[in-house]
């Protein structure tokens, strides 16, 4: 891999070079206490001291709504509704989310490829940004901690710049069309890195491994803890619509004025609502508020078999966006017997 | 299944937008659609006073009804429109959840209330109590929104020409309230907001402008509302009783679950 150096003082033009390769995307405020990833015009307006965005980035390559395709009924075709974004940069992403993209892309592309997704995906240009953690992470138990991959370029504040990590071909791409802008790597700045990682990985507040959770969630199923904590949910869905890794979504035709054309589109689901397991004949898979709540919980920790990392990467986004204050962590502890 | 309209094949399929006791805000939202012209070339309205003095009672595909039957007369008017309509769509807070003439549902003696307003006085006909239509016909589909949203009305619309019927919505307002971007108002500022328990469409207008939601569209359907739940948030931010009752009932209080299940979160303390 290779390593430079980006001072503070050129992060400024750092940044006006991203723009170059298309719209900017970053984290900026949306009010006293949020942040939520928006187009940047004015590269000040980056708050690189985010915690997390209310919306993860998954929502530039996985739409919240989006036509899969147009429809004629008289010619009896469909029509490729596919709007090309262009090449787009998110600058600011932090592990986990660059993980929780992992975890996407082992639904929408290695598993069953999904064009739309996947098409996006390529579009995209990630520059991920180290962070620390406050009271809801626990990404370092999801091992989402640290991005080993998944980025273009990473940046880890150091006390005087940011030491980057270059991750791809793209990544490489970008610095050599800057360089100007960047140092060489420093022994000092290795030592500064190294003591800033041992100082995050202090700041968090549990260790334990949860490697035996899925089968304690199978085990616990009648844990009281279900019947107490759903009572609690007002199935907004807002742990679902917050959460990187969610990816379930509806589709709905809706036709146009003539009687003849239309289109398909499809939007982000969420399992905490009734018509999420609602099939023909009005059967329903998660009949009760109490199965839906039980569902994400199944869902982000037991149906990842076939991945080395879990379907939740830590972030905290479902417990501080929780209106009634569920504390999912806390819950998984409880049913694990730690707390 | 419900019938769609059967003749659209066909021909236009005959529309009707009828009110009973509502403030006509529903037909004003339809009659000002930016599609409006292309809406009335591709129906035929029998009935839409708003549109045309040429309107009259008599067999239609699809009724549109607004208001809530608050009199005798709107009752005899909505059995005549039922039995006119192939399919019958209520559409706005009054006609499907009564509306906020309904605010005091259950709570007052309506004879009582009835009397301290019209006194000895004679007028024309009876009234009753303000309910959503449902509780007197069979309603196929439900439009809601106080006023519906433009799109919305749009779709439904479209959905009978094309041949085949509308969705209904289920999401609550947190839904769209996410989407839009705008951060948890009930979280960071705790505000009254009753976005989590009620049918989205609008997009989270109000919650936009920073103003919470009142509820206007109604609790979101299929007894999935958790009213017990947000009550309880509201109870833990200091809210009182009465307060959380006066604000669900706005636009809720026909919903059968409301007042038990915030009586429950309130433990029956005042």
């Amino acid at each position: 891999m290779r390593y430079l150096k980006l001072p503070h003082e050129k992060r400024r033009e750092f940044l006006i070079e991203l723009k170059g390769y298309g719209i900017l995307y970053a984290p900026v405020s949306i009010s006293e206490k949020n942040f939520d990833y928006k187009k940047v015009d004015d590269v000040d307006t980056i708050r690189f001291d985010y915690n997390r965005t209310v919306l993860p980035p998954r929502k530039y390559f996985f739409p919240p709504n989006e036509t899969l395709f147009k429809f004629d009924k008289k010619d009896c075709r469909l029509i490729d509704a596919y709007e090309d974004p262009g090449t787009f940069v998110i600058f600011g992403m932090h592990p986990c989310d660059i993980i929780g993209l992992r975890v996407l892309d082992s639904r929408f592309i290695d598993d069953q490829p999904d064009t739309y997704y996947k098409r996006r995906r390529e579009k995209g240009i990630i520059i991920g940004i180290d962070c620390l953690p406050d009271e809801y992470c626990f990404c370092n138990i999801r091992d989402a901690d640290f991005a080993d991959r998944g980025f273009d370029l990473f940046l880890h504040e150091l006390d005087d710049g940011y030491l980057i990590r270059v991750g791809s071909v793209m990544g490489h791409k970008i610095v050599d069309a800057c360089d100007h802008l960047f140092e060489a790597i420093k022994a000092e700045d290795i030592s500064v890195m190294t003591r800033k990682e041992r100082e995050k990985q202090a700041m968090f507040q549990h260790y334990e491994n949860w490697d035996n959770l899925r089968y304690l969630l199978e085990l616990q199923d009648s844990h009281p803890l279900w019947e107490r904590e759903s009572e609690k949910c007002i199935s907004c869905g807002n742990c679902t619509l917050t959460c990187p890794t969610c990816r379930c979504y509806d589709v709905q035709d809706v036709p146009e004025l003539d009687g003849n054309g239309g289109k398909r589109i499809r939007f982000w689901d969420s399992c905490q609502y009734r018509e999420h397991g609602l099939v023909a004949g009005g059967h329903n898979f998660r009949d009760t508020k109490l199965d839906r709540f039980k569902n994400r919980y199944q869902c982000k920790n037991a149906y990842c078999e076939t991945m080395t990392i879990s379907y939740c990467v830590g972030c905290g986004r479902c417990t501080q966006f929780c209106p009634t204050g569920i504390n999912y962590r806390k819950n998984l502890m409880e049913i694990r017997g730690d707390e | 299944m419900v019938e769609t309209c059967s003749v659209c094949e066909t021909r236009k399929p005959v529309v009707g937008v009828y009110a009973l006791t509502s403030c006509y805000g529903c037909q004003l939202m339809i009659a000002t659609v930016e599609k409006i012209l292309q809406i009335s070339e591709a129906v035929t309205f029998k009935s839409f006073h708003m549109l045309t003095s040429a309107s009259s009672h008599g067999k239609v595909d699809i009724a549109f009804v607004e208001g809530s039957v608050s009199t005798e007369k709107d009752l005899i008017e909505l059995k005549q429109i039922r039995e006119d309509a192939t399919v019958l769509v209520a559409i706005g807070a009054c006609s499907i959840h009564g509306g906020v003439q309904s605010w005091d549902q259950g709570l007052r003696d309506y004879p009582e209330m009835y009397e301290k307003v019209y006194g000895n006085g004679e007028i024309a006909y009876e009234g009753l109590a303000a309910k959503p239509i449902d509780h007197y016909v069979k309603v196929d589909h439900y439009l809601p929104g106080c006023p519906p949203d433009e799109r919305e009305i749009v779709y439904f619309l479209s959905t009978f020409l094309f041949g085949t019927y509308p969705e209904r919505k289920e999401r609550p307002v947190c839904h769209e309230c996410r989407l839009a971007g705008n951060p948890c108002i009930l979280i960071e500022k705790g505000e009254m907001c009753l976005g989590s328990v009620t049918t989205s469409g609008c997009n989270a207008l109000c919650i936009g402008f920073g103003i919470p939601c009142i509820g206007c569209r109604g609790p979101t359907p299929y007894d999935t509302a958790s009213f017990d739940a947000l009550a309880k948030e509201f109870k833990r931010l200091g809210k009182t009783r009465e307060e959380v009752l006066d604000r669900l009932s706005i636009f809720g209080s026909h919903d059968r679950r409301m007042r038990q299940m915030v009586e429950k979160a309130y433990g029956g303390e005042k």
